[in-house]
């Protein structure tokens, strides 16, 4: 196979958009790509200070390497969430690439915090990843407007907005799908929020970690057996393997003619957020969901 | 990758996994990605530090990563 653009081997094959790309060219269409998603979503100014969470995956590392070489003003914020044998690998990744790339970084330890993920995962009696997710927002969001960040930038990538999507479909989940995107504006307590990698598939982002040298943590959470957004990602890459391109249609689809009816329901029938009770972080309910797992681990210590 | 492989087939080591195949010789990237049940598209295929795509041709005696890119939480 040979690039599009220069006619040299191809080192990426992309289906879905018909071409293939050497290692030179794909960082071009990687850095394009992204740039035409923040232009089109209005998703940055040079003006933001851009706080980009920074797991230790592929995509969040790429993400902020992308930005940064696009002249953004970037900080990492990593949560360290106590889980023996993989946080400690995420952190040390994650805090070799801001030394590598001399990069400020910001972590959050939920030991500290009282709510390392494995105590919280003993104390509930349902799976842990809604919890860890609710707990990573509630810092992401908190640590942003406490250090004065104009937005946060996470590296939510193209499969991980279809997988929501279509969990949210299955579920008719009319709140979330209300406001699912690549942008969710600050107000009501909530920084701004980003996805700039939603343009580009987990296959993309692999590829542009692998060309750029990232060094990432691929392990599994050791947590995530049985999650459901796996399995649909598994469906979905059989019917791209099928139908490339279908992914990108279906987001971009419901990005311009299906969100907006869902957001118009929303406006006149959904829930009104309104400070919690004991943190101020915007809840539905009187006690935000963190405040009720931070009761739920302390009620359990005695 | 271990220092005694195959000469004449094809060694595959899976990742994050770390599970390791001897394989007979296979003559494609397409081949070996059908061979160990991995879809195009969502995994890295590398030789020598380098990607590979699936159209690529594979030599007796080549070491192989296959590593799959669906983050899993």
């Amino acid at each position: 196979m040979k690039c599009k653009r220069c006619k040299a081997t191809a080192a990426v094959a992309l289906p879905s958009h018909h071409a293939g790309f050497c290692e030179e060219c794909y960082d071009l269409f990687f850095t394009r790509q992204v740039e035409k998603g923040i232009r089109r979503q209005k998703l940055l100014t040079f003006e933001d200070r851009v706080l980009v969470a920074l797991s230790g995956g592929k995509d969040s590392l790429a993400l902020m390497l992308v930005l940064s070489k696009l002249g953004y003003n970037v900080t990492g914020l990593h949560i360290d969430l106590a889980i023996p044998g993989s946080s400690p690998v995420a952190r040390g990744v994650v805090e070799r690439f801001c030394h590598k790339h001399g990069f400020k970084l910001i972590v959050k330890e939920m030991a500290e915090e009282g709510l390392a993920i494995p105590l919280v995962k003993a104390r509930l009696n349902r799976p842990v990843c809604s919890a860890c997710g609710k707990i990573k927002r509630y810092f992401f969001n908190k640590t942003a407007l406490d250090e004065g960040y104009t937005v946060l930038a996470t590296g939510h990538n193209l499969d991980d907005e279809i997988a929501r999507l279509f969990s949210n479909t299955l579920r008719w989940d009319i709140a979330y799908l209300s406001d699912q995107g690549p942008a969710l504006p600050a107000e009501g307590g909530f920084a701004r929020k980003i996805k700039p990698l939603y343009r580009l598939s987990e296959f993309e982002t692999a590829n542009y970690s692998f060309l750029q040298g990232i060094e990432y943590h691929y392990a599994p959470c050791p947590y995530s057996q049985g999650a459901s957004f796996t399995q649909y990602k598994k469906l979905w890459a059989d019917l791209e393997d099928q139908m490339p391109g279908r992914k990108l249609d279906f987001y971009l689809g419901f990005l311009e003619r299906g969100k907006e009816i869902f957001a118009r329901h929303e406006q006149t029938h959904g829930d009104q957020l309104q400070p919690c009770e004991r943190c101020g972080y915007p809840t539905s309910a009187e006690v935000c969901g963190v405040c009720r797992i931070r009761e739920a681990v302390s009620r359990d210590d005695g | 990758m271990t220092e005694q492989r195959s000469r004449y087939g094809t060694t595959v080591e899976l990742q994050p996994s770390g599970k390791r195949l001897e394989l007979p010789y296979v003559k494609s990237v397409l081949q070996l990605l059908n061979k160990v049940g991995a879809r195009r598209g969502t995994v890295l295929v590398i030789r020598d530090g380098k990607l590979l795509t699936p159209d690529r041709k594979l030599f007796p005696g080549d070491e192989i990563i296959v590593r799959t890119v669906v983050s899993a939480g």
